[in-house]
């Protein structure tokens, strides 16, 4: 054999008779080289690509930088909604060295028991072990610095970042603002949420759900390149994410404050026992809603809807407990009352009657009716609030005085299609196109519309109801600001603007909403002007609405007080002795100031148990009188300003300005001066 | 013939081309371990000047080794062989248990399975040496061979490590193909050895162990351990291509997702920075040196000499093909480094006495 491995002959040696076949073992050398060859061709230029796209995966990690959700603020700018800054603390099990010591330090921290901690992470396998395991969200700045402090010698602890809604005011416009929560599968599967990811915070409810798209922002994100444990050990590239857009409303802060104080009803003074000389809880704050407008625009200055809830609780995930509890409350807190409630008008709907009334020529300013306290309608009477009647009373007075039977006979004389189409004029009967998710369009009876729902005809006496703005009658109270908004502007039915403007983070102006007049002109400013003579009656002295009344301001308003079930079954009960649920709701309305009206305020309170005018009246003179309070305030401030900006005019007594504010003028020096020294 | 007898025609014989190729592969090998303790493994630091410490060390042993003239390790053959056992028996009886085996003495420092593969190897060619392998016909007469190799192989299943023990068998079992044995009886033997392969694995074989094999066979079936690990290997190996990522720019190995990247896992490193290229030509130089051997082992005037060299070789090839095979996803996770390459003292020092004992036969081929 020639081969260099063959057969070797060893006799030549000296001790070493035999032969010593090499070449087996030179083959299984050969063999097992080969094959490595082989395999390696396999791995790394076959097979190279894809593994090589492996390793990449397994070594870029891409890190989604969710945006920070556009804050919502006020007409000045006042932050009502934030985004913050939440801290969670995270586990990533993989990275857990000591799992006692890690988990009784932290069960230490966090006050949860350290067993239930480790049930919690528990033993992950494979690529989970690398993901983190929440257990705390949201964790207080204290928290966050115990933490921290722990870092180094907790291994696998971590906090994370996150941002988070953060009403500033918590529960202030609640519903009106709406809530955030977890996008769910039906939304995922519809078109508008497209670029979506499940997990994804969204709004749900008002103006956080109508305004989505501009609240988002936009997710940034990073390529990493992190190492087995996951650590972060160099960024690749960065996409900074771009935060929602501001959402500039048209609310008031303060006025808004003042609005919702109302609903709340003072502890009383001594402490409620039972009969057993028990304490009792305190009496629930109230019900309803209350609307502040501007007329010539429709600016919601002001939008409450009592009672309210805690909007933050919502705002790191609420508990199916918690939401439960709302949702099934028996005060409904989540609902929006004020586009979403529907209440009889009652008497505040007497200034549309009386509209349609002069409108159609049935009844002037001077026309008089004599009120004997009762109405008659074939065989049925109806009667007066006020049982010794009102005697003779023209327009003015009647609708000061409110006298049912002035309305019984003009609503008998109109007839119920005629008022029918008034109350549509005004904007009653249908959504007033507030741009809030939820709202109802009340309803307007006819007789068209109780044959098609009951399948009955219409009977006269509904009739005379409707004339005072009872029986089938709903109104939303957004929708009574709409109509008294039509007095208060001359004719004009106005589509309430509750985003004024829409902007960049960073204050930029993408786009102002337009105020919106719907219709027109659709009464005649005089007859408005006689209207509006009759409800400053109301509120002066004598009137049912004098609880409204503003010193100083000239207020048109009116009462409403409107029966919840039929007299018969709370006959001979004493006002406290009625159920809740049978209580009467106690409505106003109104605008001021009636030569150049600024604002409409409308206040509704289910079952108070009182009057329009005894309840609801002083919780719109609140909002009127903080309106009217802080115009005064403003105007010397601006005046301040005008008198600095000339140079070198400074301390230079304005006297070109004190005659024209006459009686701010006071004011006004007083304040320019001290800005000056 | 003295004891040390270097004389000048022992350094005029010297094997340069054989030690050249073993200073070729140890130089890549600490070239890749300067890589793979710079991505922040335990110890990183400490890795690559502990390693040229070992070879010091080694170079040391090699030349003491050397010095020797081979035909007294075949005079003292079963002195050593006693030896080599009862420091097994020893580590048996004093060693903790780390990582699940006892085979560590000297708090994990010395691995004494280490060197008697080389005291059986001693001992094999020293039977082989008066008894030709080529007069061998019968299995029986393979009774004291089988004797040898089965002695420190069940000791160190005792010890429950499992590659070495392998590794044992198989360097043993590398001096088969010299004797003259019928087919059939390789028959009876193969039957035999699955008959004892089952009782290792029912009675030998811990649950890990098993499921280390098992994960070999389905990598899907366990992520986490031995089949991750291999995955990792894969990958790694995979994306080096045919030029390599570059040294120290190795995702894979950098950012620690292969394991044991210094020890087990080094060739992964190697192919990953180096590519198809730089594993071939590493491969290429570690066939070079095995051939070589064989060389050795045919000039060797003696046939304990010859023997002796073609056992060496066994004890160079089979940890190298076992790592490979391993670190290319031919083999399951078992934790056998790669001589001269890896990263680990024993294994270093273990791989410089055969070094050394091929180079002291190769020096000595014309001496009578």
């Amino acid at each position: 054999m020639n081969e260099p491995f063959g057969e070797t002959r060893l006799s030549h040696h000296a001790d070493g008779p035999g032969d010593i076949r090499l070449w087996p073992v030179a083959l299984i050398i050969l063999v097992i080289f080969g094959v490595f060859a082989f395999r390696l061709f396999h791995l790394q230029i076959l097979q190279g690509e894809s593994l090589a796209s492996r390793s990449q995966a397994n070594y870029v990690r891409i890190v989604r930088l969710e945006a920070q959700r556009g804050a919502i603020v006020d007409r000045e700018g006042r932050t009502i909604a934030a985004s913050r800054l939440a801290y969670d603390v995270d586990v990533i099990p993989h990275e857990v060295q000591n799992p006692w010591r890690t988990y009784s330090v932290l069960g230490e921290i966090l006050g949860r028991d350290p067993g239930e901690l480790s049930e919690q992470v528990g033993q992950p396998r494979g690529r989970r072990r690398f993901q983190s395991v929440t257990l705390a969200k949201d964790v207080s700045e204290e928290l966050r610095a115990k933490v921290a402090s722990y870092r180094y010698a907790l291994p696998g602890v971590e906090l994370v970042r996150q941002p988070l809604r953060d009403y500033v005011y918590d529960g202030m416009a609640a519903q009106l603002l709406g809530r955030i929560g977890e996008i769910g599968t039906r939304e995922l599967a519809k078109e508008a949420y497209a670029d979506y990811r499940s997990g994804e915070r969204i709004g749900k409810t008002g103006l956080e759900a109508t305004n989505e798209q501009h609240l988002r922002g936009r997710a940034g994100g990073e390529n990493l390149v992190v190492d087995v444990a996951g650590r972060e050990i160099d960024k690749i590239d960065m996409i900074e994410p771009t935060p929602g857009g501001r959402l500039v409303l048209s609310l008031d802060l303060d006025l808004q404050r003042v609005a919702e104080e109302t609903f709340r009803r003072p502890a009383p003074d001594p402490p409620l026992v039972d009969e057993h000389g028990k304490p009792k809880p305190p009496p629930v704050d109230y019900m309803g809603a209350l609307v502040a407008m501007d007329p010539r625009n429709g600016d919601v200055l002001a939008l409450v809807s009592a009672p309210s809830y805690n909007a933050n609780a919502f705002a790191g995930g609420v508990g199916t407990e918690t939401w439960r509890d709302l949702n099934n409350d028996t005060w409904r807190p989540l609902r929006n009352r004020a586009i979403a409630g529907v209440y009889p008008p009652g008497s505040t709907y007497k200034a549309v009657v009386a509209a349609a009334g002069l409108a159609e020529g049935v009844i002037d300013a001077t026309t008089v009716v004599t009120c004997p306290g009762h109405f008659r309608l074939g065989r049925r009477t109806y009667r007066c609030w006020k049982r010794a009647g009102h005697g003779p009373v023209n327009l003015e007075q009647a609708l000061a005085g409110s006298c049912d039977v002035y309305f019984y006979e003009l609503g008998k004389t109109l007839g119920v299609e005629t008022l029918a189409r008034y109350a549509r004029l005004f904007g009653l009967g249908r959504t007033t196109g507030i741009p809030v998710r939820g709202e109802v369009g009340g309803l307007v009876p006819t007789p068209e519309w109780k044959m098609r729902t009951r399948g009955e005809r219409w009977i006269d006496g509904e009739t005379i109801s409707l004339s005072i703005g009872q029986g089938a009658n709903l109104t939303t109270p957004i929708q009574l600001a709409v109509a008294y908004s039509v007095i208060a502007n001359g004719g004009d039915v106005v589509e309430p603007r509750i985003v004024l403007r829409r902007e960049t983070w960073d204050g930029e102006v993408i786009s102002e909403e337009p105020a919106i007049i719907r219709e027109r002109g659709v009464i005649a400013p005089a007859i408005l002007e006689i209207v509006s003579k009759g409800l400053l009656a109301v509120v002066g002295p004598g009137g049912t609405g004098r609880r409204a009344a503003v010193p100083g301001i000239n207020v048109a308003g009116k009462s409403g007080t409107t029966q919840v079930v039929s007299l018969d079954l709370i006959e001979g009960l004493e006002p406290k002795d009625v159920p809740i649920k049978y209580r009467d709701h106690a409505l106003f309305a109104a605008f001021a100031p009636v030569e150049a009206p600024e604002i409409v305020v409308v206040a509704v309170v289910e079952h108070a148990g009182f009057g329009g005018g005894a309840v609801a009246a002083p919780m719109v003179q609140k909002v009127l009188a903080e309106y009217f309070r802080k115009k005064e305030e403003r105007v010397p401030s601006e005046f301040a300003a005008i008198m600095i900006s000339p140079p070198g005019e400074a301390g230079g007594r304005p006297s070109l300005f004190v005659g024209a504010l006459d009686e701010n003028a006071l004011h006004a020096e007083a304040f320019g001066t001290q800005g000056l020294q | 013939m003295s004891l040390l007898r270097v004389d000048r025609s022992r350094i005029q014989h010297f094997d340069w081309v054989f030690a050249g190729l073993v200073v070729g592969l140890m130089t890549m090998g600490l070239v890749n371990l300067v890589s793979a303790a710079a991505s922040g493994v335990e110890g990183g630091s400490d890795i690559v000047s502990r390693q040229m410490m070992v070879i010091g060390l080694g170079v040391f042993v090699m030349g003491i080794v050397i010095v020797v003239d081979y035909r007294h390790y075949d005079r003292f053959a079963y002195f050593l062989y006693a030896g080599c056992m009862a420091l097994l028996i020893l580590t048996l009886a004093v060693a903790e248990e780390t990582r699940g085996a006892r085979a560590w003495l000297f708090s994990g420092r010395f691995q004494p399975s280490e060197l008697s593969k080389i005291g059986m190897v001693i001992a094999l060619a020293h039977y082989f040496g008066r008894t030709p392998p080529s007069s061998i016909e019968r299995l029986r007469d393979l009774l004291v061979p089988a004797l040898i190799v089965a002695i420190p192989v069940g000791l160190i299943v005792l010890q429950k490590d499992l590659g070495v023990a392998v590794l044992t068998l198989l360097i043993g079992l590398t001096l088969l193909p010299l004797v003259n044995v019928p087919s059939r009886a390789w028959f009876g033997m193969a039957l035999f050895g699955a008959a004892a392969l089952a009782a290792l694995w029912q009675y030998g074989l811990k649950g890990y162990q098993q499921e280390r094999i098992l994960g070999f066979l389905d990598p899907s079936r366990d992520p986490l351990s031995s089949g991750y690990q291999q995955m990792q290997s894969k990958i790694a190996v995979g994306s080096g291509g045919l030029f390599g990522t570059g040294w120290q720019e190795g995702t894979q190995t950098q950012l620690r997702f292969l394991p044991t990247q210094h020890t087990d896992f080094a060739f992964s490193v190697l192919a990953e920075e180096w590519g198809f290229i730089g594993s071939m030509m590493t491969l290429g130089l570690y066939a070079a040196m095995l051939f070589w051997g064989l060389l050795i082992a045919r000039n060797s005037k003696d046939a304990f000499g010859a023997v002796l060299a073609i056992g060496l070789v066994g004890t160079l090839l089979w940890p190298a093909a076992i790592n490979v095979a391993m670190v290319i996803g031919l083999a399951p996770v078992i934790g056998v480094p790669m001589p001269l390459f890896s990263y680990g003292g024993s294994a270093l020092l273990s791989a410089a006495i055969s070094i050394g004992l091929l180079l002291n036969i190769s020096m000595r081929r014309y001496v009578f």
